[in-house]
């Protein structure tokens, strides 16, 4: 389903690089010519706590999305994927990472951690698609942890959710990511669109 | 120099508002920039600084707003154009200078860029700074996108250097902090200064002067709500009808209602008043817009300003229309959205609409707030304090990262109000109580307004211990430079301050100090001063690890593991609760991926040890 009118919803964890996959989406969007605008809220996203932020493709004016507005959730972190999940317009469309983060209160062994497959089970009842992706691995593997978060981007352009291509990816992250790292968000990206070829969830 | 902001005119780039911001000071040719950074304004003063060396303007960090805005003013004085940076709170700190400079106007031009925060995103309240500019009399620039934070703050640059008012360019968290694609216009380089010419009837306000001075100001504020009547950042958008219904929408409300009139086909059934440019009010504009309407809604986040001027201009000039505004969805509290700003159209148009369907949220996932980082010298500090007075102590804090100090198990913060409240409020409250007080500040606060607190706590005989954490960096904001920093750091265009010479400077004798993570040397300082009666000054300095680790480039030497499963481990995991520390199986142990080898955890406990390679 080609949509070039979508508002996509991003979640994560300070630090994880959320931010710059954004920024990424959002060129990646403006030289293909679709307008777009992008909104982030990270007051402490250094401290490790969620950072949200939002891709508005298609003449939208308001870089914010509410809850039923998403027509697209990332989700770097299940957890946060989990948590986000409010914000997808039933039916919508479900990218995530596979692999948690846990927050300081699970690591002391305050609270009980979800289990994946119970965010598959949620993702599964709201969304109409999901993906689930192990992004640690997949950028571990193109030799840049950080890096994983582009296999998102990678399966997200191969998905034909967006008028995106594998290849506008490609071209975008040649273009505006620093050149020492373009060469290990280039595999994960392509690790991610083959993963995507694979079927859903 | 080479950098996208100074690229040619006609380049498009994806800008933050923020950022955008900074291309329109520069396309106004603004000659000085000042700032104290504070989020959501902070990348603004950010990108001037990394462009400074293209050798167009001069900026600085001033230590703290109030001096800022007075160092821009005196460089207006001087026939600077000038931009001074911050956050809706500093404001109030630069409240007083603000509200005198309006009245003998500036030569040279000054705006202020205020970033508010409505949903208190990262701040300690939500107030409206609209207020200031009908306080203070400011004309106030609204923008809700990256290509009009651009052209706004271009516009407000030169509307202050034509009518020598001081201009308000008001943004959000939403506005500062949205992406969006933003066409450059010429960059027509430095404007030309403004020849100083003596005027002490005009820039001395004794109370003659000043009596004059504030007709001068009303007459000056007239000429320019004429500019703002004609102001391309004000109009009405086309209809192809006229219907009876209006809606006046400023700010990210602009957003909000396009995006809800698109959704609910409405374009056609209202006329929109965009308002970009909100003060003075464009009475003429106002009121042929209002005339031919039966009724109005007024769109806008925070307290009724436009709602209660539309109502009194309606009053006044005998305007049929009835005004709509807050109540019912559209509540003073946090942000709008485009489904609330959706909701009350559809109740101002007596149309359907259903609200979004979405699935539940989930209360019962485990939390992610932000936490002091793995590493972080004031956990280490928190610990000791806490080790040594317990619960006994009243702990007064202060705006920092060291703010998330009142989070269980440290519970290191029990009030607070602004920067610098920490020694002048706990002063206060240590004249009261029987309990002993600790104020934690960090060293940017100290400079920003610490000093007074500690001067005042000396010199009326005052009763706290005032423990500095310096970090060496104004970290919460991203690590921006305060006059603590090392001189090395700071390079030779700003000058390092020694913060004990300060301190002992404002009269303190019992003065300590130690390096933040060793442990037994913090706990032995604490306990002999909690012994002493009088201000106290314990200085605890260790470099913020992130600081530490991008820009003083220090590698990690060694990490930790938790060689024995005891008692002892299980006591550190739950008081010193580092963000490092993992549980898996029932087993303790130490992340290596996000451990420091900051080495405070087996100071505490003897169980934690330090990880061999490869374990």
């Amino acid at each position: 389903m080609m949509n070039s009118r979508a508002r996509i919803f991003l979640t994560g964890v300070g630090g994880q690089g959320s931010l710059t996959a954004t920024s990424l989406l959002s060129r990646l969007a403006l030289d293909r010519g679709i307008a777009v605008v992008s909104g982030e809220i990270h007051g402490m996203a250094q401290r490790g706590g969620v950072v949200e932020s939002t891709v508005l493709l298609g003449g939208w004016q308001s870089p914010a999305l509410a809850w039923g507005e998403a027509d697209i959730l990332l989700g770097f972190e299940p957890l946060e994927t989990l948590r986000a999940l409010p914000y997808l317009k039933p039916g919508g469309a479900v990218f995530s990472a596979s692999e948690f983060i846990p927050p300081a209160s699970l690591s002391a062994g305050k609270a009980a951690p979800p289990s994946l497959s119970l965010v598959r089970e949620a993702v599964g009842a709201a969304a109409s698609r999901a993906w689930f992706l192990p992004l640690r691995a997949i950028g571990a593997g193109a030799g840049l942890p950080a890096s994983g978060n582009s296999a998102l981007l990678g399966a997200l352009c191969a998905s034909g959710e967006l008028p995106l291509t594998p290849e506008d990816l490609a071209a975008a992250i040649r273009r505006h990511l620093p050149s020492g790292v373009v060469a290990a968000n280039l595999a994960a990206a392509a690790r991610g669109a083959e993963l995507l070829q694979g079927g859903t969830d | 120099m080479n950098h996208p902001l100074l690229d040619p005119p006609g380049s498009r780039h994806l800008l933050l508002a923020n950022e955008g911001i900074v291309r329109g000071a520069l396309e106004a040719g603004v000659n000085v920039v000042t700032c104290y950074p504070g989020t959501p304004s902070s990348e603004v003063p950010d990108a001037f600084a990394r462009l400074a060396g293209c050798g167009l303007f001069r900026f600085e960090y001033s230590v703290n707003e109030k001096v800022a805005l007075e160092v821009a003013a005196g460089a207006s004085l001087a026939g600077a154009l000038c931009l001074v940076t911050m956050k809706h709170v500093g404001v109030n700190v630069a409240a007083d200078p603000l509200l005198t400079m309006t009245t003998t106007g500036l030569p040279g031009g000054l705006v202020l860029l205020s970033a508010d925060d409505p949903g208190c995103h990262s701040s300690q309240n939500e107030q409206d700074n609209r207020m200031y500019a009908r306080f203070a009399h400011l004309p106030c620039f609204e923008p809700a996108s990256a290509q009009e934070a651009k052209d706004m703050a271009r516009a407000a640059l030169l509307l202050a250097r034509e009518t020598q008012q001081p201009v308000l360019l008001r943004t959000t968290t939403r506005v500062s902090h949205l992406r969006g694609p933003v066409e450059f216009g010429p960059l027509p380089g430095p404007a030309p200064l403004v020849a100083y010419r003596r005027d002490p009837g005009r820039f001395v306000p004794v109370p003659a002067v000043a009596r004059a001075r504030h007709k001068a100001l009303a007459a000056n504020m007239e000429a320019v709500a004429r500019k703002v009547e004609e102001s391309p950042f004000n109009r009405v958008e086309a209809s192809s009808q006229t219907p009876p219904l209006g809606v006046i929408a400023s700010g990210i409300s602009r957003a909000y209602l396009h995006d809800a009139l698109e959704a609910g086909n409405w374009r056609d059934a209202v006329r929109v008043f965009h308002f970009g440019l909100t003060w003075p009010l464009p009475v003429r504009l106002l009121e042929d817009f209002l005339r031919p309407l039966s009724r109005v809604l007024i769109l806008e986040e925070g307290e009724p300003l436009l709602e209660t001027a539309v109502r009194a201009l309606a009053q006044e000039r005998g305007i049929p229309a009835g005004v709509s505004g807050k109540g019912g969805v559209l509540t003073r509290f946090g942000e709008y959205s485009t489904p609330l700003v959706g909701e009350a159209l559809a109740s101002f148009l007596d149309r359907e609409s259903a609200p979004l369907p979405f699935s539940r949220a989930r209360p019962d996932l485990p939390q992610r707030p932000p936490n002091l980082c793995a590493g972080c010298s004031h956990r280490s500090a928190f610990y000791a304090v806490r080790a040594v007075y317990g619960d006994s102590a009243v702990y007064s804090s202060d705006i920092g990262c060291y703010t998330l100090g009142l989070l269980p198990p440290l519970d290191a913060a029990d009030f607070l109000f602004c920067m610098g409240s920490s020694l002048s409020a706990g002063s206060g409250f240590a004249a009261v109580s029987d309990r002993p007080v600790v104020a934690f500040i960090g060293d940017s606060t100290f400079f920003h307004s610490g000093l007074t607190g500690l001067a005042n706590a000396v010199f009326n005989r005052h009763n706290l211990l005032a423990v500095i954490l310096d970090n060496g960096t104004t970290a919460m904001t991203g690590h921006q430079p305060n006059p603590g920093m090392d001189q090395k750091i700071l390079g030779p265009g700003r000058v390092h301050l020694d913060i004990e010479a300060a301190v002992r400077g404002c009269g303190v004798s019992l003065v300590r100090k130690a390096r933040a993570l060793n442990q037994k040397a913090v706990q032995a300082l604490v306990r002999e001063m909690k012994e002493e009666r009088g201000v106290r000054v314990l200085i605890l300095e260790e470099p913020c690890v992130l600081f530490a680790r991008r820009s003083l480039a220090r590698a990690r030497r060694r990490t930790v593991r938790v060689a024995i499963q005891d008692e002892s481990a299980r006591a550190c995991f739950d008081s010193f609760a580092c963000p490092a520390f993992r549980l898996s199986d029932g087993r303790m142990d130490v992340d290596p991926e996000l451990c420091t080898g900051c080495m405070v955890c087996p100071q505490i406990s003897p169980s934690f040890t330090v990880r061999a390679e490869g374990a």
